[in-house]
C-alpha cells in the first residue's frame, strides 16, 4: 500500500499543495490532469527522486523520507519506474540497459544462464524479440520500442510497485494500444500496484481501477471510471467527455487560474 | 544632485547585491563540492566504486590524453628554449638556459599545461556526458533502479583523474625538458652536455615532487567540478551547454588560483 499524507512541494511556486492519497496493494491507480499541474512530480516523491517540502510517503507504512540510505535503496528496488522518455542510458545497448534492473549480485552475473533467461523473459513480456533487440543500442530503437525497454527494465527485478510517468506521450495509436495492454498484462500477471500519470482519458478509463485527477495541486477528483464518468464536477466532466475534453479543459482551468491569481 | 545620489545608491546597491549573489554562488558551489568529495570518500572506502569502471576512465582521461600531453609538452619546452636563448644571447652564460628551461617546465608549464588539456579534453566531455545524463533523467533512472550515481559515475572519474594527472605531469615534464634541450641545441647551438650542466646546476630534487603534487591536486579538482556541474545541469540542450560552459570557466580559474598558492606554500 503506498500511502501519501499531505504532500507539499514547491518550486519557486506551489506545485503540491497537501496531497493525500491511498493506493491499495495490486490496485491500478491513474493520475490525470492537465500540464503543469504536479502529477511527475507527485509520482516522483513515491520512491524518493524527490523529497516533499512537508509531508511523507510510506509504502507499506515504511517512510521513504524517514529511511537510512540502505532502506531507501531497498524501497526503491520495490518500485519499478517507467519514464516518460524511457531514460535508457544511452552507452549501453538494451541487454545492458535491462540488466540494470536486477539486483547488484545479479548484476555483476550479466551472462549467467539465470540472469540472461530473466532479461529474455522480460523483454518478451514487452512484445519484443531477445535475438533482435539484444545488442542494439537506445539509438537503434524507435519510440516505442524504447518505452519497452524501459517496462523491460522497470520490471526484470519482480517490483511490487510500478510507476508509469507519461507512458504513452509521443506515441501513435497503435503503440499506445499497445503499452495499455502490456499494463494490464503485467498487472494482471504479477499483482503489482500500479500508479499511471497520463493525458491520455481512454488509457486511463481502460487501465484503471481508480482515478485522481489533480489540479492546481490539489486533488479534485479520487474514484473509479464509473464514478469519473457520473461526476457532476464541470472540470472533470470536462476530462471525462473526450471530443471536448482538451478545450473545455483548459477553458476551465484558465477560467480557475484567473480567480485564483485574482484572490492572491 | 538628488537624482545623481539616487543613481549613486542604485548603482552602489546594486552592485553589493551582484557581490552578495556571487558570495552566496560561490559558497554553494563550494559546499556541494564539499559533500560530493565526502560521498566519494564513503564509496571508496566503502568498496562500492567499481574498479573495473576505473581502469575504463583511466583508459579515457589518462592513456587517451597521452597524444595531446606529449604535444602540449613539445610546443612547451620548444617556445620556451628558444626564447630563453633569444634572451641569453648577449651577457648571462647560454648553459644557464638548461636551468631556466628545466625550471619552467617542472615548476610551471608542465603541470598548467597538462591541466589545460585535460580540462578541454576530460573535464568538458564528462560535465557535458553527465549533464545529457542528468536532463534526459538518465541520472533519475540509475536512483529509481537502487543505484548511487556517485559510486557508479562520479568516484570512477575521480579517482581515475587524481591517479591519472600526476602521471601525465611526470611525462609532460620529461618530454617538455627533452623537446627544450633539442631545441636549445638547434636554436641557439647549446649542446646537451651544456644544457644538462646549467639544468643540474640550479636544481631541487624537490621540484619534480612539486610539480607533481600540482598534478595530484589539478587532477582531483578538474573531474570534481566538471561532475559537479554535469549532476547540477538543469534545462535540456542549452542547459548542457551552459553548463559546460560555466564548467570550463570554473575549472580554469580554480586551477590558476590553485597554482598562485603553490609557491608561497611550498617553494619559501
Amino acid at each position: 500500500m503506498i500511502e501519501y499524507i499531505d504532500v507539499h512541494k514547491a518550486f519557486d511556486l506551489p506545485v503540491l499543495s497537501g496531497v493525500s492519497l491511498t493506493v491499495e496493494t495490486g490496485e491500478t491507480l491513474s493520475i490525470l490532469g492537465p500540464s503543469g499541474t504536479g502529477k511527475s512530480v507527485l509520482l516522483k516523491t513515491t520512491n524518493g527522486l524527490l523529497v516533499p517540502d512537508r509531508g511523507d510517503v510510506r509504502i507499506d507504512g515504511q517512510s521513504v523520507y524517514n529511511s537510512d540510505g540502505g532502506a531507501l535503496q531497498r524501497i526503491r528496488r520495490q518500485v519499478g519506474y517507467v519514464f516518460q522518455y524511457a531514460a535508457l542510458f544511452d552507452s549501453m545497448n538494451v541487454f545492458e540497459n535491462v540488466v540494470t534492473g536486477l539486483p547488484d549480485a545479479e548484476a555483476k552475473r550479466a551472462r549467467s544462464p539465470e540472469v540472461l533467461g530473466k532479461v529474455c523473459d522480460a523483454l518478451e513480456d514487452v512484445n519484443l524479440d531477445p535475438a533482435v533487440v539484444f545488442r542494439k543500442l537506445p539509438s537503434e530503437l524507435s519510440g516505442g520500442m524504447r518505452k519497452r525497454v524501459g517496462l523491460a527494465r522497470a520490471i526484470v527485478g519482480r517490483p511490487q510497485i510500478l510507476l508509469y510517468d507519461e507512458p504513452v506521450t509521443g506515441l501513435d495509436p497503435v503503440n499506445s494500444a499497445t503499452i495499455s495492454r502490456l499494463i494490464l498484462e503485467i498487472r494482471d500477471r504479477t499483482h503489482v500496484t500500479s500508479i499511471v500519470v497520463t493525458h491520455d482519458v481512454e488509457q486511463a478509463l481502460e487501465i484503471s481501477d481508480r482515478l485522481a485527477l489533480l489540479t492546481h495541486g490539489k486533488l479534485r477528483f479520487v474514484g473509479t471510471p464509473a464514478e469519473f464518468r457520473a461526476s457532476g464536477d464541470p472540470v472533470v466532466r470536462a476530462f471525462a467527455d473526450r471530443r471536448a475534453a482538451a478545450e473545455a479543459a483548459l477553458q476551465l482551468v484558465e477560467k480557475e487560474e484567473e480567480e485564483v491569481e485574482e484572490e492572491l | 544632485m538628488g537624482c545623481l545620489k539616487t543613481l549613486v545608491r542604485r548603482t552602489l546597491l546594486g552592485l553589493l547585491s551582484r557581490i552578495g549573489r556571487t558570495a552566496e554562488t560561490v559558497a554553494r558551489h563550494a559546499g556541494e563540492m564539499t559533500l560530493l568529495t565526502w560521498r566519494v570518500a564513503v564509496a571508496t572506502l566503502t568498496g562500492r566504486v567499481a574498479l573495473r569502471d576505473v581502469l575504463i576512465q583511466l583508459q579515457s582521461i589518462g592513456v587517451g590524453s597521452i597524444p595531446l600531453v606529449a604535444v602540449t609538452a613539445i610546443l612547451s619546452g620548444v617556445v620556451t628554449s628558444q626564447q630563453g636563448g633569444y634572451q641569453f644571447t648577449s651577457s648571462i652564460p647560454l648553459y644557464v638556459l638548461g636551468s631556466v628551461v628545466t625550471s619552467s617546465i617542472i615548476l610551471e608549464l608542465g603541470p598548467v599545461m597538462t591541466s589545460f588539456v585535460l580540462i578541454g579534453r576530460v573535464g568538458a566531455r564528462i560535465t557535458a556526458e553527465l549533464g545529457t545524463m542528468k536532463v534526459s533523467e538518465q541520472i533519475d533512472a540509475l536512483y529509481s533502479l537502487g543505484r548511487d550515481p556517485v559510486s557508479a559515475l562520479a568516484a570512477p572519474r575521480i579517482i581515475a583523474g587524481t591517479i591519472a594527472m600526476p602521471l601525465l605531469v611526470g611525462l609532460a615534464d620529461f618530454i617538455g625538458v627533452f623537446a627544450g634541450l633539442i631545441a636549445a641545441r638547434f636554436s641557439i647551438g647549446l649542446g646537451p652536455e651544456s644544457f644538462l650542466f646549467g639544468a643540474r646546476l640550479y636544481w631541487h630534487s624537490w621540484d619534480l615532487l612539486y610539480s607533481v603534487n600540482k598534478g595530484l591536486v589539478f587532477g582531483f579538482i578538474i573531474p570534481l567540478i566538471s561532475v559537479h556541474m554535469g549532476f547540477g545541469t538543469r534545462g535540456g540542450a542549452e542547459g548542457v551547454g551552459r553548463a559546460t560552459t560555466s564548467a570550463v570557466v570554473l575549472m580554469i580559474i580554480t586551477v590558476l588560483v590553485l597554482d598562485a598558492t603553490f609557491p608561497p606554500l611550498f617553494l619559501n
